[in-house]
């Protein structure tokens, strides 16, 4: 696996989906009274793909959602979903997209079923059509045991379930998903990766928002990074392609294993506030790495663990985040850095 | 999990877009379905029914006392029946505000009321299927009511063409409060603000009507002259008698039969007897007045007043016959006298002898509660009309320190 970046420079995004598919925003700034919630934002999600909108809390994920999911005015930028601006025809941009909100709201007093069959109306849907797409897609997210239960039983997992479900309603060609995985247990979470992957695999246009990377590094085929209300940098997990991924190594002896990588002319960094003698390399590709791995042990260092320092994703939003200009989104633990 | 059971309908792929577009949702569909929400949650709370058998005890214990008071005293029927509406009127006005001003904030601050504006939905129908919902449960409210109404009819002196008014103006004063507070509802960002704000403007017409109409008295107030006024005589008056207290003649004789005597004059005296029979003095004096004719309008928007000036008045046999009036049409003869304004007040004004009416006679004074019912009508459509545009999506201005999700 591999990251090809593109670093912005605040012009139209590099890549843009053909016109009336998908989901294309320009230039989105939002402010609640003097909180500037988003500031610059661009976002590009192509259909048949799955795009992580990622960012620290408080960076503008949910406020950008809200825009795309024609709930909230931008105070400037255009949006476009399916070619459909939904400022101007928020009705017809509601029809194509699915929104699932990082707040779970639910009618307590109703069962499952019911909620999703009342949702299903709300599109227009014909009573019988309605409980017939509740039944599906409650075996969908495995919650048709609880059809008949009402909706305050749920585990907070199972609500948002629910939620999702809720989001499919209207069988939508762009799903705006706001922090989907919260809650959900590691099954859930594959099953959701699924159900994602399958929707993206049929042509939709899914959008998935987090603040856990971990989560998206297997299911997104581009992120974009926010940070502080701006675009940071949008890039594309391929297969193949230029490398460039920290690799953690530690060893009994820290002196020795520092003395080796010197020796070996590789740049690294000892991470600060972690008991272990590690140090983090940045290398350009798996044989790269194999080979260092060969020096050292050749060298005499007690090598034990020798592995990739993070997640794909968390690689590129560490990189994103530390060059914005935002100290207080700066991660943590600092680095210091060593020739 | 697996997407295979995502089926789609055939004629979903080649105009999938089209099918769901904008106009796929009636407006009756879509209040429709709001209204099925609001009303099958509120069914399954059990709040609800404890506040209805709360409702059902309250309203028979003021039937009941009310009848152990009057005995089997004949015409009762109509002060109970009117008694029962009154009651209903009153805290059905107590219990609207709390059914509906929860509505739009309740779901603000649940989260489930952006997931509705997401759907096809817009900001009319939202507001038309929950204000159907509220209600619609207010008049349970009025159902629970009815045995102590039936009760009240086997008096059997209850005036039937009030009936059906009285009761369906009470329900449309319940659709006005629960409008009002539906309206504030989607007005405001917090359900406490939401639920005083209804309970004020919804006890502005009810007390705040009397009240200004009270203060208003300082602005009405004028002088008149007035006065006396002088009967003409009273064939009593000409009856003389001896130092034994027996009736005499002019000459100072003792009538033989008295007791056909004294019948002969009393039936004189009720047949020349006529309330109108008066004529005015001449020397005036300065008097005190309150023009009400001028300020009556202010009680039109207080709902007993609409719902009591609505309702038809049984004929009497007298002008004085208060016998069997109850607390509404006691509320509207008050109303109605007052319209009539200061020419009623005395009968002798500036000398001219004015002419006395009878108080439950409604001509010469223009009904005062389509005027009233209008006003609460623009208030109601008002307040929802201003909820209507805070409901708009997308948002542009969002109230201080509110999420939308
Ligand atoms: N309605 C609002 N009023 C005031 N400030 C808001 C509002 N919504 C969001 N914010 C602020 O805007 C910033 C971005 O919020 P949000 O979009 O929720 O971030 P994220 O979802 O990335 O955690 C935060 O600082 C938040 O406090
Ligand atoms: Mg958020």
């Amino acid at each position: 696996m591999g990251i090809q970046e593109t670093q912005y420079d605040g012009g139209a995004p590099a890549r843009t989906p053909e016109a009336g598919t998908g989901v294309v925003a320009i230039g989105l700034a939002r402010s609640f009274g003097t909180v500037r919630a988003v500031e610059a934002m661009d976002f590009t999600a192509r259909p048949g793909e799955v795009t992580a909108l990622i960012g620290p809390n408080g960076s503008g994920k949910t406020t950008l959602l809200l825009m795309l999911s024609s709930l909230l005015a931008p105070d400037s930028g255009s949006i476009s979903i399916c070619g459909i601006n939904p400022v101007d025809d928020p009705r017809a941009a509601r029809a194509r997209l699915g929104w699932m909100p990082d707040t779970l709201g639910v009618w307590e007093e109703l069962t499952v079923h019911e909620i999703l069959a009342m949702m299903g109306r709300l599109y227009g849907a014909s009573k019988a059509d309605a409980a017939a797409r509740a039944h599906e897609l409650l075996k969908l997210v495995k919650l048709d045991e609880f059809a008949s239960r009402p909706a305050r039983v749920l585990s907070r997992g199972q609500q948002q379930k629910l939620s999702l479900a809720r989001a499919l309603v209207n069988d939508p060609q762009v799903l705006l998903l706001d922090e989907p995985a919260s809650g959900l247990d590691p099954g859930a979470r594959i099953e959701l990766r699924t159900l994602l992957r399958e929707l993206a695999g049929r042509g939709r246009t899914v959008v998935v928002s987090s603040h856990v990377l971990a989560e998206l590094d297997e299911m997104a085929d581009r992120a974009v990074f926010v940070a502080a209300g701006r675009t940071v940098s949008e890039q594309r997990v391929d297969d193949a392609g230029t490398r460039g991924r920290r690799y953690a190594i530690e060893a009994l002896d820290r002196e020795a294993l520092t003395d080796a990588l010197e020796h070996a002319g590789i740049e690294f960094t000892l991470p600060a506030g972690t008991r272990r003698a590690a140090a983090v390399v940045l290398l350009g590709s798996e044989a790269e790495a194999a080979a260092l791995l060969r020096q050292l042990v050749a060298a005499g260092v007690a090598v034990v663990a020798f592995a990739p320092a993070a997640g794909i994703l968390e690689e590129s939003y560490l990189r994103a985040v530390t060059t914005s200009s935002d100290p207080s989104t700066r991660p943590t633990p600092a680095e210091e850095p060593r020739p | 999990m697996s997407t295979s059971t995502t089926t789609r309908r055939p004629d979903d792929e080649g105009r999938g877009g089209e099918r769901r577009s904008g106009s796929a949702l009636g407006f009756w569909a879509g209040a429709g379905t709001v209204f099925q929400l609001e009303s099958r949650q509120r069914m399954r709370s059990r709040g609800w029914y404890v506040m209805l058998a709360v409702w059902f005890v309250v309203t028979a214990l003021v039937a009941g006392l009310a009848a152990w008071t009057a005995g089997s005293e004949e015409g009762f029927g109509q002060v109970m029946f009117e008694l029962v509406i009154g009651f209903v009127l009153f805290f059905g006005l107590l219990v609207a505000p709390a059914l509906s001003a929860n509505t739009i904030t309740g779901d603000r601050a649940g989260g489930t009321l952006a997931i509705l504006q997401n759907t096809l939905l817009t900001p009319g129908q939202i507001l038309c299927g929950k204000w159907l919902a509220a209600w619609v449960s207010s008049l349970a409210f009025l159902l629970v009511s009815v045995p102590m109404i039936i009760w009240a009819m086997t008096y059997g002196d209850v005036y039937l063409p009030a009936v059906p008014v009285l009761v369906l103006l009470t329900a449309v004063e319940l659709g006005i409060a629960c409008a009002i507070g539906v309206g504030i509802s989607a007005r405001s960002a917090r359900p406490l603000f939401a639920i005083v704000a209804s309970y004020l403007v919804v006890a502005l017409l009810g007390l705040g009507t009397v009240i200004i109409y009270g203060l208003s008295f300082q602005l009405v107030k004028g002088t008149a002259m007035a006065s006396e006024q002088i009967w003409p005589d009273d064939p009593w008056d000409d009856v003389q008698y001896n130092d034994q207290g027996e009736a005499v003649d002019a000459h100072g004789e003792v009538i033989e039969d008295q007791e056909a005597y004294f019948a002969e004059i009393e039936e004189k005296a009720v047949m020349n007897y006529d309330g109108q029979d008066f004529t005015c003095g001449k020397s005036l004096s300065r008097i005190t007045v309150y023009h009400t004719e001028r300020n009556t309008w202010l009680l039109a928007a207080n709902p007993f007043v609409v719902v009591a000036d609505a309702a038809p008045v049984k004929p009497r046999a007298a002008a004085d016959d208060y016998y069997g009036e109850g607390p509404m049409e006691a509320v509207s003869s008050i109303v109605r006298q007052s319209q009539r304004g200061a020419a009623a007040m005395d009968p002798c004004l500036d000398g001219v002898k004015q002419p006395v009416v009878d108080e439950t006679d409604l001509a010469g004074t223009a009904p005062l509660w389509p005027l009233g019912l209008g006003v609460q009508v623009v208030l109601a459509a008002g307040l929802l009309e201003s909820g209507r545009r805070r409901l708009r999506t997308p948002v542009k201005k969002l109230a201080r320190g509110s999420r939308l999700a």
